[in-house]
């Protein structure tokens, strides 16, 4: 297929990413991939592609990119103040730019393009981990090429260029999230395993794809254990009391006690909050 | 056998005080015939972390490792020794001498006269746990990290011996550093990535640390 896309700007950032790689983690590669699935999902869905396709992951604001053929694409996630709107297929014209020009809600945008991304695999995943060198790295001037021309739908058929409702997320809205015990959930004070839940906690900038930080009361600091494995959404308590959750691109092993994890389907909803977002917690055993 | 079964999230389990015989085994047996709905495991220290594919599963995967461990596991393989040859030229060879109370020479004899076993891999990929260091050259890790390590630098910390497998921040402190890659993540580039390739070492292997001079 020919080159589709040109990255005019890659701003706080844009990588190609799927569902990652599984079974791989025992060797210390992370699972990597989209931060929000749902969100990558839904894109890709508008477009008839498989759920798990690649797609452009556009973080936050100043990414721009030049369209270079006519064609069809779909955004989902964030709304980062673009022309296309989010929740959508679209066509798009040859020489269309799309500036992503900062957040009025969410952090992360997916944009589908027709079968996907076309990109090489490292452990099975086109998705990029630029620590790990793994996956290729978007730069000003790269070209992302499509795996298809047009999209698997047919042309009278409109009803599949809306995401239907149930798909569709609201950013702007209050977000509580609901956790479950974490293994070292014992070793805190009854004092700290309430605030987890009674406070109100704020995403701080210093925040990656890597681990979420979060600002708030004190929570007491266990005595570090020997390293164990860590899943994405663990609330670890490092030495200044203020939680860190895992991402999915985080180290699969930590010495940090960990409080609490997310209920999976919350990791999609975390990594929507962007920097100075409050977010509460509760308690779901 | 007292193992502490552990849930952890929605569908992984957590095997607490495992000795590294029975972590091996248990390894080896993970990826000759797993159990049904094994996802993936990953080892920690004296942990395993078995990943499933949904919380059916859970039930299911103790009943089978109770059973497992009723009729008795098979020893691990024996394990391979690899050798790691290493010029000794770390920026923090002096400062672990001093602290150590050690000449230079005396922390690269004990050092790469040591033997050590490969425990856990993690922080990055392909980034070894070594087992087996000298308690003398037990030292905390530093208290500010360094930004960038080069791949290839040969590090203590804590209890542990490692070497760096990317270019990464990291709290270690180091002696040395070796041409063997632990990770060559061009290799994963492939439809079926084979990890005998892609990782020089795996978990259970013994290392020694050839000193180059």
């Amino acid at each position: 297929m020919p080159e589709l896309i040109e990255i005019v700007s890659t701003g706080v950032g844009v990588s190609i990413q799927d569902s990652g790689r599984v079974g791989w983690r025992r060797f210390g590669v992370p699972l990597g991939g989209a931060m929000d699935r749902h969100s990558m999902a839904v894109a890709n869905r508008l477009l008839g592609n498989k759920e798990e396709a690649p797609v452009l992951e556009i973080m936050h604001s100043g990414v721009t990119l030049r369209v270079l053929a006519d064609t069809w694409l779909a955004l989902a996630g964030a709304d980062l103040g673009s022309s296309l709107q989010p929740w959508r297929a679209e066509r798009v014209a040859r020489g269309t730019l799309l500036s992503f020009t900062g957040p009025r809600a969410g952090l992360f945008a997916y944009l589908a393009v027709p079968g996907g991304v076309d990109s090489e695999r490292w452990f099975g995943s086109a998705s990029a981990d630029a620590r790990n060198g793994l996956g290729h790295v978007l730069q000003k001037a790269s070209c992302v090429r499509s795996m298809a021309a047009l999209p698997q739908f047919f042309a009278h058929r409109v009803a599949a260029r809306v995401a239907i409702a149930e798909d569709r997320r609201d950013f702007s809205a209050a977000v509580e999230l609901r956790v479950l015990r974490g293994p070292q959930f014992e070793f805190f004070s009854e004092a700290s395993q309430q605030a987890l839940v009674n406070a109100t906690w704020k995403v701080s900038v210093r925040s990656d794809r890597s681990g979420f930080r979060l600002e708030g009361p004190q929570i007491q600091v266990p005595a570090s254990i020997v390293s164990e494995p860590v899943l994405p959404g663990s609330f670890q308590i490092p030495g200044n009391g203020q939680p860190i959750v895992t991402m999915v691109d985080g180290p699969t092993v930590g010495g940090y006690a960990k409080l609490a994890v997310l209920a999976e389907a919350e990791l999609d909803r975390l990594a929507q909050c962007a920097p100075g977002t409050n977010i509460s917690f509760k308690w779901l055993d | 056998m007292d193992l502490k079964l552990q849930s952890y999230g929605e569908r992984a389990i957590l095997i607490q005080n495992l000795d590294i015989t029975l972590q091996s085994s248990l390894v080896s047996l993970l990826q000759v015939s797993p159990p049904v709905g094994f996802v993936e495991f990953v080892l920690g220290y004296d942990n395993l972390m078995i990943v499933l594919n949904s919380a059916a599963d859970l039930g299911a995967f103790r009943t089978w490792l109770t059973d497992l461990l009723e009729v008795g596991l098979d020893p691990p393989v024996e394990p391979r020794l690899i050798e790691v040859p290493t010029r000794y030229d770390g920026e923090d060879l002096d400062w672990v001498a001093k602290q150590s109370h050690l000449s230079v020479d005396e922390v690269i004899a004990i050092h790469s006269g040591a033997e050590y076993r490969v425990r856990m891999m993690g922080f990055a990929p392909g980034f070894p746990y070594l087992d087996g260091l000298d308690p003398c050259l037990y030292l905390d890790r530093r208290a500010s990290p360094r930004n960038h390590i080069e791949p290839g630098s040969v590090a203590i910390g804590g209890s542990h011996a490692g070497i760096y497998s990317v270019a990464s921040p990291g709290g270690w402190h180091l002696l040395g550093r070796t041409e063997l890659p632990m990770f060559r993540p061009d290799l994963a580039r492939m439809n079926e990535p084979d990890p005998t390739k892609i990782f020089t070492l795996r978990i259970g292997d013994r290392v020694k640390f050839m000193n180059l001079g």
